[in-house]
């Protein structure tokens, strides 16, 4: 639809990285890396690719991330924050919504500029414990990018999974993320769901409209052998916990990510604690029931 | 026989360890008491504890990470050497060698080592000093450190009175011994250390850890931060506390150096996020974060508590909001509230 398909098929999703990996690049010091290719999502949502370059001259991803890990990107002389990533083989993608300074800084730039990049960071999602599951996503506005990234691997590893269904809103038709994904590519997976819906339509618009928890009351996915996967803002987030208790999800079924403040990345700034978890290391990937079992400050 | 250097011999013993390494000893400097490099002017101060704890010299206050480039679409960066060469830290007191314990297990454990600090801290030999008068907020002994001696520091040095004893408990220790022994300094003595006075202050912290993982939602909390100021004076002199930020220092438009500098979770921009959301407001989550940090979180994380009773914080507190007296009140209180 509104972009063009960017190497979705040929995405080769890796398990989580092992810590040998992560210690071998983690330093606080970042890789220099090259932006090979923006991809305007909405008017305030750009997807960075973003390579290194391998021994043979060619771009490589500068590491590898399993669905649901961090990567730290930075602007040399304007800052660095931690952003969901997603790889294929040559590049990182990052999907990045103008937010603050350094976002608003990161949209300005071009294609080939020089970034730092370092990571991966976070635990990611168990993916192993989701086999022979199905899987029901949930998404709401940028929220959709960490839940690609688990999408992608399921749809990779088709046969690992039963079926699969996304629920994803957003404000309007212009700002949904990943239209080629939601209206091109996985609409023709097989047993893959696809459910889209607005707050507000427009002219553009013929689907549903209507906030995101209501949509999934209507919809009425069942939790019989199901594992949900869900992000989004807070405010959606909290009345969709609400539907999904209501429709019997189970606490532990229910997989969320939670955004802190980070710095360093690996445990040490202290920043991003809640309770004696640090999101960067023991997150961002938590359970409703383990979210229930810390203090509620994020 | 217990070796041992006589006290009117200490500018000798020091100046033979400032041969070897830099030698941070505990002075004034500007006013300030604080543990700092020896040199020919400077004053030592052994009879008490520094305001400024000793972190400073393996996780200094600021520090250069990086030096960036950016002209036009292409950048560079380019690591700082994290090393400062051989370093020794004389006179250290328990409670602060207990505060080093705790920014190990941060910097050096969990599957990530932080280079900077433990390059510094790879380098650095620690000579504890057994305490004789605690200082009237001092409550060490209440948080399980003995200030008599440290089992964990290279060498130990105790108070014989008019000689310093001393005993090594690592290589790096028996290496410091014997260079004063070359340097024919030591002599054999069979005093005995003097012993540590009675501690002013009283507090029990038996079972804190577990009280407080029942009181997160407890009333308590508005009650200690109305008067607690943000002001964060706690956090920069206490030897425990390792939150950092990492920022830029721009030399011009295209180039700058990155930084570590010292940050704590008392300001309110520390957890703000980008888009406005802040997990902690007000001063009430940011009071509870710092002694549910220390008194909890970190035991719950490292095993040990993250208050060393070096009772700096409750010296310098400019409104009075004393660890101790939370302690006493969490203990007392009911859990529901």
């Amino acid at each position: 639809m509104a972009n063009p398909t960017n190497n979705v098929n040929a995405a080769n999703p890796q398990p989580v990285a092992t810590l040998d990996d992560v210690k071998r690049i983690n330093p606080l010091v970042p890789m220099k890396a090259r932006v090979t290719r923006i991809i305007e999502e909405t008017s305030d949502v750009k997807t960075f690719c973003v390579s290194t370059i391998g021994e043979d001259g060619q771009p490589v991803a500068p590491f590898r991330t399993g669905p649901g890990q961090l990567a730290m990107l930075s602007l040399a002389g304007v800052g660095e924050a931690m952003f969901s990533a997603t790889d294929a083989p040559d590049h990182l993608q990052i999907s990045i919504k103008k937010v603050g300074l350094l976002t608003e800084q990161l949209h300005e730039i071009c294609e080939g500029q020089t970034v730092g990049i370092r990571g991966p960071y976070g635990n990611g999602f168990d993916m192993e414990a989701m086999k022979g599951k199905n899987v029901l996503f949930i998404g709401g506005g940028i929220g959709l990018a960490p839940v690609r990234s688990v999408v992608r691997y399921c749809v990779d590893h088709r046969e690992d999974y039963g079926n699969l269904h996304l629920i994803y809103g957003a404000r309007t038709y212009d700002d949904l993320v990943f239209k080629y994904d939601l209206f091109e590519t996985w609409p023709k997976v097989p047993d893959f769901k696809v459910s889209v819906t607005v707050d507000k339509g427009d002219d553009n618009w013929k689907g549903n409209v209507g906030f995101v928890p209501a949509f999934i009351e209507q919809l009425h996915p069942s939790p019989e052998n199901t594992v949900c996967i869900l992000c989004g803002p807070p405010i959606m987030i909290k009345f969709t916990l609400g539907v999904l208790n209501k429709l019997g999800f189970k606490p532990e079924n229910v997989i969320t990510t939670l955004e802190m403040r980070m710095k360093c990345g690996i445990g040490k700034c202290g920043r991003c604690n809640i309770g004696s978890c640090f999101v960067c290391l023991d997150g961002p990937v938590f359970s409703l029931a383990q979210l229930k079992m810390l203090p509620n400050e994020y | 026989m217990l070796k041992a250097f006589p006290k009117d011999k200490l500018t000798a013993v020091l100046d033979t360890l400032a041969k070897q390494a830099t030698l941070w000893v505990p002075s004034v400097v500007a006013s300030v008491s604080r543990f700092a490099p020896y040199g020919p002017d400077r004053e030592v101060q052994l009879g008490a504890n520094t305001v400024m704890s000793p972190k400073e010299a393996l996780f200094p206050a600021t520090e250069k990470i990086y030096e960036y480039s950016a002209y036009g679409i292409d950048g560079e960066f380019t690591p700082v050497d994290p090393s400062v060469g051989p370093q020794i830290l004389f006179g250290l007191r328990s409670c602060d060698m207990q505060g080093i314990l705790c920014l190990d297990d941060v910097f050096l454990t969990r599957g990530y080592v932080d280079d900077y600090y433990a390059k510094k801290r790879e380098e650095a030999t620690l000579v504890t000093l057994g305490c004789v008068t605690p200082g009237p907020d001092c409550f060490c002994y209440a948080m399980g450190v003995n200030p008599a001696e440290h089992e964990a520091s290279d060498a130990q040095l105790f108070d014989l009175g008019d000689a310093y004893g001393i005993v090594a408990r690592t290589a790096k220790g028996e290496a410091l011994v014997s260079a004063l022994a070359a340097a024919g300094l030591l002599v054999e003595s069979n005093k005995a250390p003097l012993p540590t006075g009675d501690f002013v202050l009283k507090v029990d912290a038996e079972g804190i850890t577990e009280k407080l993982q029942h009181m997160f939602d407890h009333p308590l909390w508005d009650a200690f931060s109305r008067k607690c100021l943000n002001c964060g004076a706690c956090a920069y002199i206490c030897p425990t506390c390792h939150c950092f930020d990492i920022s830029d220092k721009k030399r011009n438009a295209h180039c700058g150096v990155k930084i570590k500098c010292w940050d704590t979770c008392m300001y309110a921009e520390y957890a703000l996020m980008a888009g406005g959301h802040n997990p902690r407001p007000s001063k009430k989550e940011r009071v509870r974060q710092r002694f549910m940090h220390k008194l909890r979180y970190f035991p719950e994380r490292y095993g040990k508590l993250q208050c060393t009773g070096c009772g700096r914080c409750i010296a310098k507190c400019p409104v009075n909001l004393e660890i101790t007296d939370v302690i006493q009140q969490v203990r007392e209180a009911k859990i529901d509230g």
